[in-house]
């Protein structure tokens, strides 16, 4: 009995180790070339990267991979509403497979209680991992076009660096977009299915969503 | 191990969470009885709403929202400031009525934290045990005899919500009023205990003897007197004019050494020995007066 509780620790330790791996390869730094760097997330092959968007609000952004090398981005879309913006990598074509887009979850049938995991630059420490779980599912008034917005609040404790990161399911599945701007200070993702919708918007084009 | 192997475990534990904030999200309530912020009780039974003391501010017309969204008005039934409990009864409609642990908390194990704060829907946070303490005097002329602590995120509005097991089973009640700044829950099967009184008689009686004491130690030689180890008793130092104690014979000077039959070694297990049952009743007190073990009979008050 004891060997088997020692097995089950050991796979979920390799399990969550093999999912943030995962993550890492479509996680990316945004430099803006001012104070700090936020996190990023490799939304669609192409380059397209889905951050905050106070992260890029002022400065000229710049994306780099976990260790890697730099590329230089435009900024094609930007909501400050929901704190979303959408970068262009300049990878010319050669470096696709270099930036691998994220798996996208489903956001619209989650359940409080589930284990959501952030990966982001909390305080500068580059691709940190954190675990816990989604706190409450609901909505948050804004001010625009929209009256509100659907938020995903998480017990993960989220700090500056963390924001434009992604939030996950258990099996790396994309479930919303960290941000530290709407809803207090507690851990708030925009939901992915949010995220889809406003690169669907930008880039003219029917997101395709895969279950996770 | 295979990648799919591990993240079916993954995703069992992930599930098994959202299962255990559902069932225990079931029996968790809304209670809107103060003027701020609406906070949380658990449906202790069918029409019975347990929460915590320090968030009911009146006595009538308390609104409560059920999970489905069914909003009632209860009243209050009972309350205990000592252990930061109170019992609502509602007017009608039943509720799943909460399922605690059949175990005590132990430290490490996994928790979570419930809240129903908002009509959006239920609210959690993952922890663990990580202390269980006391007894614990609670500044608020009581004690509680046993406390769980948890690192799982105390939200504004949990007070008077679960703290469950990742079955949803009830593990306490979670509150932020009975130690100032830290975040406590008190121990399921101790809650329970308190909301039958409260149910009953609605409010939970606390013994008066009406004496000072402070704690000293006892020779071996005494202790022998007593037929058993006892290290430790109370050395009576004031006796108050008219008290229960007085009336008993008790007076300065003497040691306490056992109420009803229990030793008594320190303050905390004096006051333990005071609540509930005792009030009125002749109960045998015994102390070292010269150093020879004598037993009086104390008709223990009320404190009011």
């Amino acid at each position: 009995m004891l060997i088997d509780i020692v097995d089950l620790s050991n796979t979920l330790t390799e399990a969550f180790t093999a999912v943030f791996q995962r993550a890492q390869r479509s996680l990316v730094v945004v430099h803006n070339g001012r104070d700090g760097a936020g996190a990023g997330v490799i939304w669609q092959p192409g380059g397209i990267v889905v951050t905050n968007h106070h992260v890029v609000a002022r400065g000229k952004p710049r994306i780099s991979l976990v260790g890697d090398r730099e590329y230089p981005t435009r900024l094609i879309a930007k909501d400050p509403q929901i704190d979303l913006a959408i970068l262009q990598a300049d990878t010319a074509g050669e470096y696709d497979s270099d930036l691998p887009a994220a798996p996208i979850a489903d956001s619209r049938d989650l359940r409080v209680g589930q284990v959501a995991l952030a990966i982001g630059h909390p305080w500068g420490q580059i691709g940190a991992v954190a675990a816990r779980i989604i706190s409450s599912l609901g909505e948050v008034a804004v001010r625009g076009r929209r009256s509100s917005v659907s938020v995903i609040r998480t017990d993960v404790g989220l700090a500056p660096g963390n924001s434009g990161g992604p939030l996950m399911n258990v099996s790396g599945g994309v479930i919303g977009i960290n941000t530290m701007i709407i809803g207090g200070d507690l851990g708030v993702a925009i939901p992915s299915h949010v995220v889809n919708a406003f690169v669907a918007e930008t880039l003219g084009q029917e997101v395709p969503q895969v279950a996770m | 191990m295979t990648q799919s192997n591990g993240n079916n475990i993954l995703t069992a534990l992930s599930d098994s969470m959202a299962a255990a904030v559902e069932k225990g999200g079931a029996a968790t309530v809304l209670v809107a009885g103060r003027r701020r912020m609406p906070a949380s009780g658990i449906a202790y039974a069918a029409d019975l709403i347990l929460t915590a003391d320090h968030v009911i501010e009146r006595d009538d017309d308390i609104p409560v929202m059920l999970p489905d969204g069914t909003e009632l008005v209860a009243r209050l039934a009972g309350r205990d400031p000592g252990s930061d409990l109170a019992v609502l009864r509602l007017g009608g409609a039943a509720v799943a009525v909460a399922e605690p642990a059949p175990q005590e908390a132990r430290i490490g194990q996994l928790v979570l934290a419930l809240g129903r704060p908002s009509p959006d829907g239920i609210q959690a946070s993952l922890g663990v045990i990580s202390a269980v303490g006391g007894p614990v005097r609670t500044g608020r002329g009581g004690l509680l005899e046993r406390y769980l602590r948890t690192d799982a995120v105390p939200y504004p509005g949990f007070s008077g919500g679960p703290l469950v097991d990742t079955a949803g089973r009830i593990i306490g009640l979670n509150t932020s009023g009975l130690a100032r700044g830290a975040s406590l829950a008190i121990p399921a099967s101790l809650a329970w205990q308190v909301a039958e009184t409260l149910a009953l008689h609605g409010s939970v009686r606390r013994g008066y003897l009406g004496v000072r004491s402070q704690q000293v130690a006892i020779p071996p030689a005494q202790q022998k007197a007593l037929g058993r180890d006892q290290e430790t008793g109370l050395l009576l130092v004031g006796v108050e004019d008219g008290s229960p104690a007085e009336a008993g014979g008790l007076i300065v000077g003497d040691i306490l050494t056992a109420i009803a039959d229990h030793p008594v070694k320190d303050p905390d297990e004096l006051l333990g020995r005071l609540s509930g049952e005792v009030v009125d009743r002749p109960t045998p007190v015994e102390v070292l007066r010269g150093g020879q073990p004598r037993t009086l009979t104390v008709t223990i008050g009320e404190r009011k």
